[in-house]
């Protein structure tokens, strides 16, 4: 078992077209990823890659059964691209667009609201169920089966995290880029959540984001879970201070908790383990 | 993106904002001239216009200037001038700016409003609930940390629906809040021309620290402080042509047009990565072995080799720059195209610093084939740690 994504899972690719997507659909088919449809809204062939395409998401789902999109939209028109999907019932979207802009999210975090479609990213590297399947841009042969659920605010540190594991013999269930942008669809707790229901996840590593209050609220929502698995919050101090949004606003919006060291305390009274860096992650995770 | 506060106002302006009459200035004597020009009497107000907040409690570094800061109420006309004077071409420096400060290039001088109370007012994003907040509070001191362990009691917020305006029911709550007793219609419409502003610019921030109320009722934008979404910069093509390129480096101006990010800190190593998190722990994990970070540059998920190249060339010509690590863990960047950037600078310019190149991930093997058979004179490293040790030592060996 794994979250989200196994070899089963019937992907569409929205914008599959455009030469980025194209590059790494290909290396996603290679892999094992079930890719059975593509969407096109101007198409003028009939397939793509040896993927059939369609107009419209409504029109592809219908004829292949896929459950899950992967866009790779330019930001101008993914706004309609994801609500398209949505308003198609999938049951998970992973956006691996960036430069979306902000009100452009909140519009889709409103339709979200009231849908049973999961969002993941944008800005996302994506999602890899290891040695199964994978949505995203994940470069090759990195990642390993294994038992270890990852969930991540930062692309690049991801990668790292995964180098280090791999070091040790931890291998990875699957693995749930976020996205690195201000606003995003899923959140910590979601995914959290569905980690604490596969039987193949022994523990849960969470990579924090740059500044910003997610892991506040995942801290107050974990702590109110009975049955869980350990977490272990990987929070790396910003020594720049050039990186981050901290205004006085986003302060006052955040209750005034922004400095790191406020919230590793807020996460640990949760029961999450925090480290900060990626060391005592894996001593951490030795232990378990 | 930012914008200057006079240029906020303007903006204000068109959406029926009240704001003082002010006119810019480049020399003290435009500032005098624009000053008369105003009100024959005053008291004006001479504004320093950089992009950093706390003007009011900052400090030029130039000592002709005095010990006052960056926002001068000035009673004479000769009072503007020499305030002016004092401002102009002086570094201004903040709790928000770094140590050095920003250049004072022009001053806004305007109208001194006599207000009977002031109040910090602010529409920001709840970045988790992606809603848009109104703040309201008395606190007008942004560097009051204390007035942050008590935040229901010194700030009033208020979650701005999808209906993107206030009743007068939540207009009232606002004044109740600040204990002012006057109009709830007035402070309604003043709250919802903001929130026009706001939408209308796809901004992610405007704070007014503070707005004036008159003894009369009326409501001032004393402040203004718009910041916009740089990804809805398209719609705004008015907006983008505000931008003042002497507020950011050359070089950041250079990393920015080709859609990347580079930052200044102090001297030492050049960092280049593909992402915050990564260039995070690669500064923390040089600042472990000893080394400074002198820049960062962030491809991000750059794939054109001609931008790539350019931005490589950022930090091989920064003088405070003594050794380079290229940091690449590539998804949807490509480590080939980084290889190639690394060959067009090298034939640019030459190799005189040490290079330090970690590639991981998507075309790892093309990219490190690519840099071996060039007989480059750089080190190529298999992680993180690794790669700073190896620059470490290979910059003092050139000492």
């Amino acid at each position: 078992m794994a979250i989200l994504i196994n070899k089963k899972t019937k992907v569409l690719v929205q914008g599959i077209t455009g030469t980025q997507a194209s590059f790494h659909i290909q290396r996603a088919k290679k892999y094992g990823t079930k890719i059975v449809a593509g969407v096109v809204p101007s198409k003028k062939e009939e397939t793509h890659l040896g993927v059939p395409l369609f107009k419209t998401v409504k029109e592809a789902k219908e004829a292949t059964g896929a459950n899950a999109s992967i866009v790779f939209v330019p930001a101008k028109q993914a706004k309609s691209a994801i609500i398209e999907a949505i308003d198609a019932n999938l049951d998970f979207v992973v956006a691996i667009t960036s430069g979306i802009s902000v009100v452009d999210m909140m519009e889709i975090r409103q339709r979200l609201s009231n849908s049973k479609t999961i969002l993941i990213g944008p800005n996302t590297p994506g999602i890899i169920t290891p040695e199964q399947a994978y949505m995203g841009i994940f470069p090759d042969n990195i990642h390993k089966k294994g038992e270890i659920g990852l969930i991540s605010r930062s692309s690049t540190l991801t990668y790292e995290v995964v180098l280090e594991l791999n070091k040790l013999g931890l291998g990875q269930s699957t693995i749930v880029g976020l996205g690195d942008d201000f606003i995003i669809g899923a959140s910590f707790i979601d995914i959290i959540e569905k980690f604490n229901n596969d039987a193949k996840t022994k523990a849960i590593v969470l990579i924090a984001g740059i500044g910003g209050n997610l892991e506040i609220e995942t801290a107050k929502r974990y702590a109110e879970i009975k049955h869980k698995k350990p977490v272990i919050a990987l929070m790396i101090n910003n020594p720049t201070k050039v990186l981050g949004y901290d205004t006085f606003a986003s302060k006052i919006i955040c209750d005034g908790i922004t400095e790191t060291e406020d919230k590793k305390d807020i996460l640990r009274q949760s029961g999450i383990i925090v480290v900060d860096d990626i060391k005592s992650l894996t001593n951490e995770l030795s232990k378990i | 993106m930012n914008i200057h506060e006079y240029q906020a106002k303007r903006i204000f302006k068109k959406f029926g904002i009240n704001i003082p009459n002010g006119i810019i200035a480049y020399t003290p004597n435009e500032a005098r001239d624009v000053a008369l020009q105003i009100s024959e009497t005053g008291p004006w107000v001479v504004k320093a216009q950089i992009h950093a907040g706390s003007r009011d409690d900052g400090k030029f570094s130039d000592k002709r200037a005095g010990r006052k800061g960056g926002v001068r109420v000035s009673k004479t006309i000769d009072e503007v001038y020499t305030n002016a004077d004092d401002m102009l071409e002086n570094m201004l420096v903040t709790n928000q700016t770094d140590s050095k400060g920003r250049l004072v290039s022009r001053v806004y001088v305007e109208e001194f409003i006599k207000s009977a109370k002031k109040f910090y007012v602010s529409l920001a994003i709840d970045w988790v609930l992606a809603n848009v907040i109104l703040i309201v509070s008395p606190i007008i001191d942004n560097e009051d940390v204390g007035a942050l362990t008590d935040i229901p009691n010194n700030f009033f917020k208020l979650n701005i629906g999808t209906e993107r305006e206030i009743r007068t029911t939540q207009a009232k709550e606002i004044l109740d809040f600040m204990g002012v007793n006057s109009d709830a219609k007035e402070m309604k419409s003043f709250i919802n021309r903001l929130l026009k502003v706001f939408y209308a610019y796809d901004a992610t921030m405007i704070e007014i620290n503070p707005i004036g109320i008159a003894k009369d009722g009326e409501i001032w934008a004393l402040d203004a402080k718009i910041c916009f979404d740089r990804n809805s910069l398209y719609r705004h093509p008015d907006i983008t042509k505000m931008a003042d390129e002497s507020e950011v480096s050359e070089r950041e101006l250079i990393a920015l047009k080709n859609g990347f990010q580079y930052k200044e800190l102090n001297s030492g190593i050049g960092i280049i990565v593909n992402g915050d998190g990564l260039a995070i722990n690669t500064i923390n994990e040089a600042q472990n072995i000893g080394l400074d970070t002198a820049c960062f540059l962030n491809l991000k998920g750059g794939v054109d080799r001609d931008k790539i190249a350019t931005s490589i060339k950022l930090i091989m010509t920064n003088p405070k720059v003594d050794g380079i690590f290229i940091n690449i863990l590539g998804g949807f960047l490509r480590c080939n195209l980084i290889a190639d950037g690394i060959l067009n600078v090298a034939d640019d310019l030459g190799l005189n610093i040490p290079l330090v190149v970690r590639f991981e991930g998507t075309n790892k093997d093309e990219a490190t084939e690519i840099l071996y058979k060039s007989k480059l004179p750089l080190l190529i490293a298999e992680d993180t740690f690794t790669g700073l040790n190896m620059l470490k030592r290979a910059i003092e060996e050139e000492i």
